[in-house]
Order: structure tokens, then sequence, then C-alpha cells
């Protein structure tokens, strides 16, 4: 969006809410909103930094486990046939519906929503890894059968680079989603965090910090994607999602 | 005929195994182990609690189930129109499109409290939250699907002299309509996530609230149940989506391979 | 002079899902050293199914094939291999691609660039060699697939329909180019095409293969000057030449 585009946008907005008078409990101004901003920076920067933990940790375990995990079911029939249906069908299965479980389960602490993120980011990175494993074409795999490589071999230099981009459109989705599956968790059972300050600042209708907080919160969401997109831009820069200037797709 | 569905029984006799197994151990360990029923029932504990509530649950369904597909249904009269305008209008695409791209990346759910404080408890807040989530992935893979005509294509309908209107509804309409129904389905899969959070934030009703009022009294057999019905209307929407595709999308290659 | 490749009474039956597809044989053949052969045929003869078997990457149903006295048993790894799609790594520049062939062999990379150099120079890729293979034409691709097959010295050389997706003009390049190849490496090159011309301007000898299953129809020994350049090629010996095999696949009425 371009900074004038931003800028009008955010006119309009203040000039609407001045000279309506809405009342601040409802829809608050952008100049108040900013205020805010700069007078609560220290919780909103405490309950950041718990959002925060909890947004990356699980982001992390879920790539931690689902590649290599991912490996297993790719390069193993049995394992393919066995569990592979069952993969596919979870993912309709709304995870974040299993997030008061996890409070019951593990409490008011961070571990419940590292782990509900765990599971909302954990199956698109796995589909997806599976999906960039499986799609070789067969004269890359005849070329090296030709080649004397064994497996491992024949992964690292074709396999996994040729699975990267296809990986890395699954750790997309998860950077987006993370942040959801945190907030969600705080708002189901927490005692801290963003979607918890959220909560409680909405429940006494102090909408300029309530807005303040969805900023942040939207910043937090924001630098996963944009790390995603940092690393994709380090390890795949040869691929053609790096270098033409495409349209933009959700899914 | 006999031999496709032998083979068919073959490829599903492992999955189905591996989750007969999983019920199997599942309901086993927890009655050796003494597992409280509050931290995990068996399963069959839960088939028991959604035999008994069967009603209640019932009219918990038909509150997620229209808030769900109203929300979806608004996000796709207002999307698809839109992504048209978009797709046609320089100034639209330089300044709607980026904007709705990068708040597609923004968790949009974030603003579940707030609607909840502007609208109230009721369905309105959550079917406003149903839109929000739907809304964006709807847009965005419309407006790619009307951007991204071959240029061949683009070449031809030019060298027929057929206004831009006609041009549009005879052949850019139906080339996008692949495209559109990907960002329907993933819309789908979200819907009925959407309704239940937004049932979690402020609601008294639905299969959202049915779940956290059932752990909140640690009826987690309960919860479990709810959860299960929940999954079938996620499911239930995702197929009806599914099912128009095929009707629609009849002549496209995804529905002749048989393949999704 | 020993055989390079025989092919004995070989079959191949595949078994689909609902029946079993007869595509090649019975047929033998026998390859010599430093020969240009290739297999000619109309689309689903079978002629690519025969090389890979060659190459041990599909396994016969019947019968077996030697290359140099040793059964094919598993896929061949003394060989180059060329397909109709230049199947180049994106995320190798040109030199990195065809350095590739060695890496995967656990050979010394830093040995062979010298080599891949000159490979890559004598087909007019020197201003490419750090080029990416999206950056470059269909032609330029395949001369680069060429070097990658030919950078580990092997005796056989295996090609299944290279020049197919090339237009007429890069096709013609590289027939020059392909035959200089070989003439300089001497190696056995065995090609599978459906262009009647591209096998008379490039083999010692043309194996016609009949429609499916793909059976040895005839042999013809190509009986023309060395370099095939455009005399040779609008030679009315040449002309000859096309006229008799296209006259055998019209007989089969795929012409």
């Amino acid at each position: 969006m371009t900074p004038a585009g931003a800028l009008v946008f955010f006119g309009l907005w203040e000039a609407i809410v001045d000279l309506l008078k809405v009342p601040s409990y409802m829809v608050p101004s952008p100049s108040s909103i900013f205020v805010q901003l700069a007078r609560k920076l220290p919780y909103l920067l405490r309950n950041l930094w718990v959002t925060g933990y909890e947004s990356y940790g699980g982001f992390l375990l879920a790539a931690v486990i689902g590649v290599p995990l991912s490996l297993l079911i790719a390069f193993s029939p049995f394992m393919r046939k066995t569990f592979y249906p069952g993969v596919v069908a979870l993912q309709l299965v709304p995870k974040i519906a299993l997030a008061p479980l996890f409070i019951t389960w593990f409490g008011f602490g961070m571990v419940p929503k590292i782990l509900i993120t765990f599971l909302v980011c954990f199956f698109p990175i796995l589909l997806n890894c599976l999906l960039g494993f499986a799609s070789l074409s067969k004269e890359v795999t005849y070329f090296a059968r030709t080649t004397t490589a064994g497996g491992l071999r024949t992964f690292f230099l074709i396999r996994l680079p040729a699975a990267l981009p296809q990986i890395f459109v699954g750790f997309r989705w998860a950077a987006v989603n993370a942040t959801v599956g945190a907030t969600v968790g705080e708002w189901v059972g927490g005692d801290a965090g963003l979607g918890y300050y959220l909560q409680i600042q909405t429940g006494e209708l102090h909408m300029d910090i309530a807005f303040a907080t969805i900023f942040v919160l939207a910043l937090l969401g924001l630098s996963q994607y944009y790390l995603v997109r940092f690393l994709e831009r380090r390890f795949i820069p040869w691929h053609v999602s790096q270098r033409s200037n495409g349209a933009a797709k959700a899914f | 005929m006999l031999k496709t569905l032998v083979r068919s029984i073959r490829t599903a006799l492992l999955p189905v195994g591996a989750l007969l197994l999983f019920l199997v151990l599942w309901e086993v360990l927890v009655r050796t182990l003494k597992v409280p029923r509050y931290i995990l029932p068996a399963f069959s504990s839960v088939l028991q609690s959604l035999g008994t509530n069967l009603p209640a649950l019932l009219k918990h369904t038909l509150v997620t189930a229209e808030e769900t597909l109203c929300g979806f249904a608004i996000s796709v009269l207002l999307g698809i129109p839109l992504a048209v305008v978009v797709a046609f209008s320089k100034f639209m695409r330089k300044t709607v499109y980026p904007a709705a791209v990068t708040l597609e990346m923004v968790p949009k759910i974030a603003f579940a409290p707030i609607f909840v404080v502007w609208l109230g408890f009721q369905f309105a807040s959550k079917m406003v939250v149903v839109f929000l989530v739907c809304f964006f992935p709807i847009l965005i893979n419309a407006v790619f699907g009307f951007l991204s005509l071959e240029e061949n294509l683009q070449r031809f309908s030019q060298s027929t002299g057929a206004s831009p209107l006609r041009v549009f509804w005879k052949i850019r309409f139906p080339a996008a309509l692949p495209e559109i129904f990907v960002g329907l389905k993933g819309a789908a899969i979200n819907a009925t996530v959407g309704a239940t959070i937004a049932e979690w934030v402020g609601g008294n009703a639905g299969l959202g609230y049915a779940i956290t009022s059932a752990t909140g009294m640690f009826q987690t057999d309960l919860a479990l149940a709810s959860i299960l019905v929940l999954t079938a209307v996620g499911l239930a929407m995702y197929g009806l989506v599914v099912i128009l595709e095929a009707r629609v999308l009849h002549w496209h290659i995804s529905q002749r391979q048989g393949e999704i | 002079m020993p055989d390079s490749i025989r092919i004995d009474n070989v079959k191949k039956v595949f078994e689909g899902r609902k029946d079993a597809v007869h595509a090649v044989g019975p047929m033998s053949l026998e390859i010599a050293k430093g020969e240009f052969v290739s297999l000619l045929g109309p689309s689903g003869c079978g002629k690519s199914t025969i090389l890979m078997m060659v190459a041990g990457l599909i396994e016969a149903t019947e019968g077996r094939v030697f290359i140099d006295g040793n059964q094919v048993t598993g896929p061949q790894t003394n060989i180059g291999i060329v397909f109709q799609s230049p199947v180049l790594m994106d995320w190798r520049d040109v030199l990195g691609n065809v350095l590739l062939q060695v890496e995967m062999r656990k050979l010394d990379r830093e040995a062979y660039e010298a080599k891949a150099t000159e490979l890559l120079t004598s087909v007019g890729l020197k201003d490419f060699l750090h080029k990416r293979p999206y950056e470059l034409s269909g032609g330029m691709q395949q001369r680069t697939a060429f070097c990658r097959a030919l950078l580990h010295d092997p005796p056989l050389v295996l090609m299944d329909e290279p020049l197919g997706a090339l237009d007429a003009m890069t096709r013609e390049q590289l027939r020059r180019d392909l035959e200089r190849m070989w003439l300089e490496t001497g190696k056995t090159f065995v090609f599978v095409t459906h262009d009647i011309e591209e096998a008379i301007q490039l083999s010692d000898r043309i194996v016609l293969i009949t429609p499916r299953p793909g059976k040895i129809d005839r042999i013809i020994k190509i009986d023309l000057p060395r370099p095939r350049d455009l005399s040779v090629v609008t030679s009315p010996e040449f002309a000859r030449y096309v006229s008799s095999i296209k006259e055998v696949f019209m007989g089969y009425g795929v012409m």
C-alpha cells in the first residue's frame, strides 16, 4: 500500500470520527490510538514478549517436528500408505477447536498456547513438505539413478533443493496463522499476552488501547511472515516466486 | 467394477486400520490407566455424550451453521463483484489490492473482541468475523484469477472486436472460475473456525460456546463430542463447495482426472 | 570388434490396472562400439522403452540386455543420458548443472571444472557459464544437458528424442553439434527419434521400429560421407533414403 494511500485512509478516518463526534468507546480516532500506543508501550511490549514467545515457539516446534516427519512419510511407502490419508483428513478438523481442551490439560501458562500454535502450524507445514518431496519429475529421478549417487546424495543435491519452494509455501501459511493460534489460546484461557490484554481493554471499552494492541499483534504476525520471506530470499533466490513480480495469491 | 472396488478396499485398509488401532488403543489405555474422565475420556464415553446431548448439540449446530453460512455468503456476494472492479480498474488495483494482500497477513481474528463490543453477543458479531475471515482469500484469489488470463487468449478476445464486458462474461469469468473456487474452498475451511472463535470471545450459543461451556464444567467428553460435530459441520461446508465446484467446473482438468 | 550393446530377444509388457500392454518385442539388436545408431519409429511404438531397458531404468519382461558383455540388471551408471526435457536444476548455474554429474558421483568438482568449461565452450555457451537455466533458450538448455551427459566420459550416450521440443532452426544447429561431438569423442551414441531426416543425417545405422508392439522392421545402413553438411543433406542419395523409409512407414499407415 502506498504511503499516500495510507495517509488518505487515516486522514479520512480521523476526519470522520472528529466530525461525527463518534465517542471514543465506539470508534477511536487514529490519533488517540497512536497516543495510547506510546503511553501503554511498556505494557504492550511486555505482552508482546509473551505472545511472541508463544507464536514463534509454536511455529518453530511445528517446523522442527514437521519437516523430518515429512521425510519419514515421503520416503517410506509403508508410512505413506498408512498415514498420508490420515494427515489429509485431519486437515479438515479445525485444530483450533481443541484450544479449550489444551487449557484444561495444561493450565493457563504459555505451554498450552505454544501447543495450540504448534497444532495450527504443523499440518500446513507437513502437507506442503510432503507435496514438495513428492513432485519430482520422472526424468530427474532417471538422471539421478544413472549417476551412481546413493539416496543420501540424491537427496541433498537434488530432492531437497527441488522441494524447498513448496516447503516455504507451508512456512508462509504457518507464519501468518501462528499469531492467531497464540491469540486465541490467550482468549480461551490466559493471564498474559496481547490477546489477553486485548480482551481486557475491550471489556473496559478502552477501544483506543484495544486498537493499539491489535496494531502490535498485526506487527507480530507480519514479522513472522517477513522472516519467512527473508529466509526464502536467502535459500531459494533462484525460484520463480522470488524472481517475477507476479500477482499475489491467498492459497 | 469389482477390481476397482477391491483395490479401493485395499488402499483404505492401512489408514483405516491405523485409525481403528488408534481408537482401540485410546479406549484401552484410558481404561487400564484409569485416566480421570475430565482429562481424557474414553472414546466410547465421547460417543455416549454425543448421543445423550444430541438435541442440544443440534441446536448449537444450527446457530454456528447460520453464522458460518451467512458470513460466507456475504463475503462471496461482496468479494467477487469487488474483485471484478479491482481487476478492471488500474486505480483499484494499485490501492485496494495491495491493501487486501497486506491485510490477509494480519490476524483478522484479532478484531473479534471489537466486533463483540460493537455488535453485541448475538448473531451479528459472529457473522462479521466469519465475513472477515472469508472475504480476503476470496477477493485475492478472484482478482488473481481475473488477472491471469493467458496472453494468447487475451489476443484472441481482442481480435473478435467484442466489448470488454462481453469478453469478461464469455471468457475472463469462466477462465477465472477454477482459481475462484480455490479461494472459496480455502475460505470454507476457515469459516467454521471463525465462527467458533467469535463465539468464544463473546457468545451464548453455538458449537464454540458449547465447547467452552463443556470444558468450563470439566465435561471433557461433551467437549470432544462438540468438536466432533464441529468437524462435521466444517466438512459439510467444504463438501458443499466441492459439490458446487464439480457441477460448475465439470469441464476443468481437476474434475476430469479425479484428483483434488 | 566386441559388441557394445547386445539386446537379446527382449520383450516388454506393461501390467496396467485393467489390462496388459504389450509394448515392445520380441526384438534383438547388436550395436557396435563407436556406432551412431538411431531408433526410428512413430509415436508410441516403444522406442523410448527400448532405450530405457538398455539404460537399465526399465526392466525387460523377457530377454536380456548386455553392455560390454555384462548383463543389465539395474540402472546403468557408466552412461550419459539426455531426455527430451533438459531437466536442469534452477538453483545451479549452467556450469554447476554440468558439474552436478560428477558431484553426484562423489568426484572432485574442481578437477572437472576445466573440462566442463571446455565442453560448454565447444557448444557456444562460454558466455553463459554463470547464467541460470531459466535465463537460457530451450536449445541452450539442451546443449547444457549434452555437456552434462559427456562430462564423466562415459563410453555410451543414450538420447531420448533430445531435439523433439526445439524449433526447426535450433534442431538443425544442434544436429550439427551432436555429430561433431560424436566425431570428436568416438563414443557409442544411441539416439531415439521420430524424425526421419534427423535419423538419416546423424546415424551410421537406423533401426526402424514398427508401431506397437515395437519390433524391428529392418535396419538400414546409411552410406553417406561425414560430416553430413548441407551438401550431403540436400543430395539425391539423402532424398532416396528419405523416400524409402517413408514408404516403410506409409505401409504401416502411420504416415
